[in-house]
C-alpha cells in the first residue's frame, strides 16, 4: 500500500506546486504536469505488478479521532487503478501542450490543482473499503471534476453545464447516501463487511438506490443527462479523463456493492442487463445526431457504458442461474471493456481536442479534409474509431467478444435467462452497426472530402506532447487487439477477487480464446500485407494520374455540395424516430424569386427533454409551496436548528 | 489442410465464374444472348491491366478502401467450410470474428468512398451504413438459432461433416425461414435487386456501385473480386443449408448444384422485381428478421 500512497503523494503535491508557482505560468506548468504524471506512472507500474501477482494491501487511518479512514487495494480495486493511472498519465502529458493557448495564469494553475484532486480522489474510490471514505473521495471526485468542468466559464452555456452536472451528481450522492443509510441503520457499521447479513429485502433496496446513484455518474439512460452537456464544456484532456475513467467509477460502484450485498437474485442481472441494453441503443442512436463533435463522443460514453453493463448483466445472470462459465465471461468482458473503452475513448477526445485546438470549431458539418494536414491525428483518430465500432483487430473487439460468447451461454438456458440472453444479443449487434454508422459519419465527415469552411483550411498539427499521447493510445488499442492475453488475464484476475465462489477460475479457456483472436488477427493482416504486395506489383510502371472527384457529368463541384454529418445521419434516425424525435427548421422554398433559407435540425433526447416535465416541474411546484420556510430571518432560522436538536433528543 | 486451402483457393478462383451466372440469367429473362460465362474473369484481366486515376480530394484511406474490402473477403472465405470441408481455421466464436471483420470490410468502403467528396458517393454510404444493422440483427438471430440446434458457436460444427443443420434434417421446417431469412441477407449484404441495383444507370438509385465511382484499374478489380468472394461466402452458406449432404465426390457435386440454385434464384429475383424504393427496403430486410425470430420460437418447441 505504502507505493500507491507514495504515487497519491506525487500527484498531491504536483497539484500544490502549480497553485504556490501560479505567478509563473509555464514553471506551474512544467512542475505540474512532471510531477502528476510521475506519480502517475509510479503508481500504474505498482498496480500492475500487484495485479498479475495477485497481491492485496490494505492500510487504515484515523481521521478526526472520530472516523476511521480505511483503504484495501483488491483485484478489482487493482483493474480500475490501471485504468485511471494510465490514463491520467497520458492526459497530462497532453495537457502540456493544449494548455497552451490558455493566457489566464489562475485558469490554468487552478486546473492543474483540480485536476490532481480529481486523480486522486478517483484512485481513492476504487480502494476505499469503508463507507465514510468511499463517500468522502466520492464528493471530492464530484465537487473537482465540477470546477474542471467550469474551466471555461466565461460562457453562460458552460455554466449551465457545470450547474446540470453539479445537480446531477449531487442527487445521485443523495441515492447512495440513503442506500448506505439503511445498510447503517440494519449494521450499526460503518464497514463493507457487514452487506451480506442484510435482509433480502433491505438488498433490493440497497441495490436499486446505489443503481441510480451510480448510474448517474456512469451515465446510464435516462441518468446520464448531463454527460452530453459537462463533456464538451470540460478542455479536452479532462473530457478525456472524465468520460474515460471518472465515469467508470460509477462501474466500479455497482461492481463493489454487487460482491458486497453477495445476493444473488436474477432480479439484479435483469436490471443491470436492460438498462444496459437502452443505453447502448439510444446512447449510440442520439450520437449520430449531434453536430457537435465532443457532445457525439459524449453520447458514445453513454453506449459503452451500456456494452459494460450488458456484459456485468450477463455476468450477474450466470451467478444466480449457476453458469459459472457464463458468469465471468461476462463480468470478465464487462470489465475488460471498461479498460478498453477509457483507451480509446480518451484517445477520440485528445484527437477531437487536437482539431478544436487548430480549427476552433467542434461542429461537425463545418470541418472536413482534415486527415490532409493533420496526418497522425487523423491516423490515430481513425484507429479509435475502428476499435470504439468494435471492429477487428482493435481492442473494442476483445471485450464484446467475451461478453459474446457469454451471452450465447445464456441462450442454451431457460425461459427469462434466455429471454435476457436474446436480448442481450441482438441489441450488441445493433450497436455494433449504429456505431460503425457513427463513426464512418464522423471520420468521413471531419477528416476526410475536402474541407467546409474557411476554419478547416489551412491547419496543422504541432504539440508533440499531444500526438504522442495519441499515439501511444492507438498503440494500446492495436496492440490489446491483436495481443489481449495478459489483459484478459488481468480482467480475469479482477474478476475472480468479486468473490462468487469463482475464485479458482480456470485461465485456460480463456488463454485459448486469446490465442484464438490473436491467431486470426494476425492471419489477417498476413493477407493484408500479401495484397498490398499483390497491388503494388500491379501498380509497378503504371500510369497514374490525379484528376478531380467524378460528379456524375457536373463539372462545377463545390465543397458545399459535399454530403453533411446531418443527411448521413438521417436515414438512420429516420428509422428510430419514436425514440429520437427530431426537430427541424426549415424555411420552405417558395416564389419565382424565393427568399435564401436554411436548414437546422436537432435530436431531441427524450431522456431531456420528459424530466422536464415529469420530474422538474412537479418538484419545482411543491417546493413553490414551502417556500414560506424560507423568509430570511435568522432569529426562526436558528429556532429550527434548536427544534431540530430537541426532536433529535427525543429520537435517539 | 492442404484440402482445405485447395478447396479455399478454389472459392476465390471460382468466384467471378458463379458471379456471372446471375449475368446469364437476366439475359435470358430478357429475351438476350448476354455475355459469355467468363465475362468476369475478362473484365478482371482488363482492369488488372490499366492504371489508375485519383481524385484529387483523396488521400491514402481511399488506396485502403479496395484493400481491406478484399481482404476481409478472402479472409473469411478461410473460415468458411466449403462444400463440407473443414476450413483452414476455426474456433469457438469464428463467427463473431467473421462478423465483425466484415465490419471492418464495410467501413473501409464507406470511409473510401467518404474521401472522395462526391454528394453521390456520400449518399450510397449512408445507405451502405444503415441497412447492414438489421442485418445484422438478423444474422445474430439466426446465430441463437443455430446455438440451440448445436451448441456449437463456429461455422465449422453448423456446416461441415455430417451437418445438424439442413432443410432435410429434424429442425427443417423453421429452417426454411433460416434459408429464406438468409437469402434476404445475401441480397442486402451484396447489393443486389431488390434492395439495390447494380445495372441501373442513375447514380442516385445506387448504393454499393456508386461509392466505387472514383476507383478505377486494379484497385476496382480488387473490390470487384471482394465483392464475388463476399457473394460467394453467403451463397455457400444457403447451398449447405438446402442441400446438406456430405457424400464425397457427389457431395462436391451437389453443393455446386447448391450454389447452381442459389445463384439463379438471384438472377431470376432480379428479372421478376424491381428495386424497392429506397425508404421501403428497411422493411423488406426487417422482414427477415421477423423470419428469424420465428425460427427460433418455433424451434424451441422442436427441441424439448
Amino acid at each position: 500500500m505504502s507505493q500507491f500512497f507514495i504515487s497519491i503523494l506525487i500527484i498531491l503535491i504536483g497539484g500544490f506546486l502549480s497553485l504556490v508557482l501560479s505567478q509563473h505560468v509555464k514553471l506551474a506548468k512544467s512542475v505540474a504536469v512532471f510531477s502528476i504524471s510521475a506519480g502517475c506512472l509510479w503508481g500504474l507500474i505498482d498496480v500492475v505488478t500487484k495485479l498479475l501477482q495477485s497481491v492485496s494491501g490494505a492500510a487504515a487511518f484515523k481521521f478526526l479521532n472520530v472516523f476511521s479512514l480505511s483503504f484495501q487495494i483488491d483485484g478489482l480495486s487493482a483493474f480500475f487503478l490501471t485504468a485511471i493511472f494510465a490514463i491520467c498519465l497520458l492526459a497530462t502529458i497532453y495537457s502540456f501542450h493544449y494548455m497552451d493557448h490558455d493566457q489566464s495564469s489562475v485558469k490554468i494553475t487552478a486546473n492543474y490543482f483540480f485536476y490532481s484532486l480529481l486523480i486522486i480522489s478517483m484512485a481513492l474510490v476504487v480502494t476505499a473499503s469503508n463507507i465514510i471514505t468511499f463517500m468522502l473521495s466520492w464528493e471530492i471526485m464530484s465537487l473537482s471534476s465540477f470546477f474542471l468542468v467550469i474551466y471555461n466559464h466565461h460562457s453562460a452555456e458552460n455554466r449551465k453545464a457545470g450547474f446540470l452536472y453539479f445537480v446531477f451528481s449531487h442527487v445521485g450522492a443523495m441515492f447512495i447516501f440513503a442506500a448506505f443509510g439503511i445498510i447503517y441503520g440494519y449494521t450499526g457499521s460503518f464497514g463493507f463487511g457487514s452487506m451480506e447479513s442484510l435482509p433480502e429485502i433491505a438488498k433490493i433496496l440497497v441495490f436499486i438506490f446505489t443503481f441510480i446513484g451510480f448510474g448517474s455518474k456512469a451515465g446510464v439512460f435516462p441518468f446520464h443527462i448531463w454527460l452530453p452537456h459537462a463533456h464538451p464544456a470540460a478542455p479536452s484532456h479532462i473530457s478525456a479523463v472524465m468520460s474515460g475513467v471518472m465515469i467508470k467509477t460509477g462501474i466500479y460502484g455497482i461492481l463493489r456493492i454487487y460482491m458486497l450485498l453477495d445476493f444473488h437474485t436474477p432480479l439484479f442481472g435483469n436490471i443491470v442487463l436492460v438498462f444496459g441494453a437502452i443505453s447502448g441503443v439510444l446512447g449510440v442512436v442520439y450520437a449520430l445526431g449531434q453536430h457537435d463533435l465532443k457532445r457525439l463522443l459524449a453520447y458514445h460514453s453513454v453506449e459503452n457504458i451500456g456494452i459494460i453493463l450488458i456484459g456485468l448483466g450477463i455476468g450477474m445472470i450466470g451467478v444466480s442461474s449457476g453458469n459459472p462459465l457464463m458468469a465471468v465471461l461476462g463480468f470478465s468482458g464487462g470489465i475488460l471493456h471498461v479498460l478498453n473503452h477509457s483507451i480509446f475513448k480518451s484517445l477520440l477526445f485528445m484527437g477531437a481536442g487536437m482539431v478544436l485546438h487548430k480549427t476552433g470549431s467542434r461542429s461537425i458539418d463545418a470541418l472536413g479534409g482534415l486527415i490532409k494536414s493533420m496526418k497522425i491525428t487523423g491516423t490515430t483518430f481513425i484507429i479509435g474509431s475502428l476499435a470504439i465500432s468494435g471492429l477487428p483487430p482493435f481492442n473494442g473487439f476483445v471485450g464484446e467478444f467475451l461478453i459474446y460468447i457469454g451471452s450465447f451461454k445464456g441462450v442454451a438456458l431457460e425461459n427469462w435467462a434466455f429471454a435476457m440472453s436474446i436480448f442481450a444479443i441482438i441489441s450488441l449487434a445493433v450497436i455494433g452497426g449504429l456505431a460503425l454508422a457513427c463513426f464512418t459519419k464522423v471520420v468521413g465527415v471531419v477528416f476526410q472530402g475536402e474541407p467546409r469552411t474557411k476554419a478547416a483550411e489551412n491547419v496543422d498539427e504541432k504539440g508533440s506532447t499531444m500526438l504522442t499521447s495519441m499515439i501511444i493510445l492507438a498503440g494500446a488499442c492495436t496492440i490489446i487487439g491483436i495481443f489481449p492475453s495478459v489483459f484478459i488475464q488481468m480482467s480475469i484476475k479482477a474478476v475472480s477477487s468479486l468473490g462468487l465462489g469463482l475464485s479458482s477460475v480456470p485461465f485456460a479457456p480463456f488463454e485459448q480464446m486469446a490465442s484464438n483472436i490473436t491467431h486470426s488477427a494476425l492471419i489477417f493482416l498476413v493477407v493484408v500485407l500479401f495484397v498490398i504486395a499483390v497491388r503494388s506489383f500491379f501498380y509497378r510502371g503504371k500510369i497514374v494520374t490525379k484528376s478531380g472527384t467524378w460528379g456524375c457529368g457536373f463539372t462545377q463541384p463545390t465543397v458545399k455540395m459535399q454530403y453533411t454529418g446531418s443527411s448521413y445521419a438521417s436515414f438512420i434516425l429516420d428509422f428510430f424516430k419514436p425514440v429520437a424525435p427530431l426537430e427541424e427548421d426549415h424555411p420552405k422554398i417558395t416564389g419565382r424569386f424565393p427568399e435564401k433559407t436554411h436548414y437546422k435540425s436537432h435530436v431531441n433526447d427524450i431522456a431531456e427533454l420528459h424530466m422536464g416535465t415529469i420530474i422538474v416541474r412537479p418538484i419545482l411546484f411543491l417546493f413553490d409551496k414551502l417556500r414560506w420556510i424560507q423568509h430570511g430571518d435568522i432569529h426562526l432560522y436558528i429556532g429550527y436548528i434548536l427544534l431540530a436538536i430537541v426532536l433529535l433528543l427525543f429520537f435517539i | 489442410m492442404i484440402e482445405s486451402i485447395v478447396f479455399w483457393l478454389l472459392a476465390i478462383l471460382t468466384a467471378p465464374f458463379f458471379s456471372a451466372i446471375i449475368l446469364k440469367i437476366k439475359a435470358f429473362f430478357g429475351g438476350k444472348k448476354g455475355p459469355p460465362l467468363l465475362i468476369n474473369y475478362y473484365t478482371l484481366i482488363k482492369l488488372f491491366k490499366k492504371g489508375s486515376v485519383y481524385s484529387n480530394s483523396t488521400t491514402s484511406v481511399f488506396k485502403l478502401g479496395p484493400i481491406i474490402s478484399l481482404c476481409t473477403a478472402i479472409t473469411v472465405l478461410m473460415f468458411l467450410p466449403i462444400a463440407g470441408h473443414d476450413p483452414i481455421f476455426s474456433f469457438n466464436g469464428d463467427i463473431i470474428f467473421v462478423l465483425y471483420l466484415m465490419g471492418l470490410g464495410r467501413f473501409f468502403t464507406i470511409a473510401a468512398a467518404m474521401d472522395t467528396a462526391s454528394p453521390f458517393e456520400g449518399m450510397g454510404a449512408a445507405r451502405e451504413a444503415y441497412f447492414p444493422i438489421i442485418c445484422e440483427a438478423t444474422t445474430f438471430m439466426i446465430l441463437i438459432l443455430f446455438f440451440r440446434l448445436t451448441g456449437e458457436l463456429q461455422l465449422s460444427a453448423y456446416f461441415s461433416g455430417e451437418s445438424t443443420i439442413g432443410l432435410w434434417n429434424s429442425t427443417g421446417a423453421p429452417m426454411l425461414f433460416v434459408v429464406i431469412a438468409f437469402f434476404i441477407i445475401l441480397l442486402t449484404e451484396n447489393s443486389r435487386v431488390p434492395v439495390d441495383d447494380p445495372a441501373t444507370h442513375l447514380e442516385l438509385t445506387m448504393i454499393h456501385e456508386v461509392m466505387v465511382l472514383d476507383h478505377s484499374g486494379p484497385d476496382f478489380a480488387l473490390i470487384e473480386l471482394g465483392s464475388f468472394c463476399k457473394l460467394f461466402f453467403y451463397s455457400t452458406i444457403v447451398s449447405r443449408l438446402i442441400l446438406p449432404f456430405d457424400l464425397g465426390v457427389p457431395g462436391l457435386g451437389l453443393f455446386v448444384v447448391g450454389l447452381f440454385i442459389v445463384y439463379i434464384a438471384v438472377g431470376v429475383t432480379e428479372s421478376v422485381i424491381a428495386r424497392y424504393r429506397m425508404d421501403k427496403v428497411p422493411q423488406f430486410v426487417l422482414t427477415s428478421f421477423a423470419l428469424a425470430f420465428f425460427a427460433t420460437i418455433i424451434t424451441l418447441e422442436f427441441i424439448k
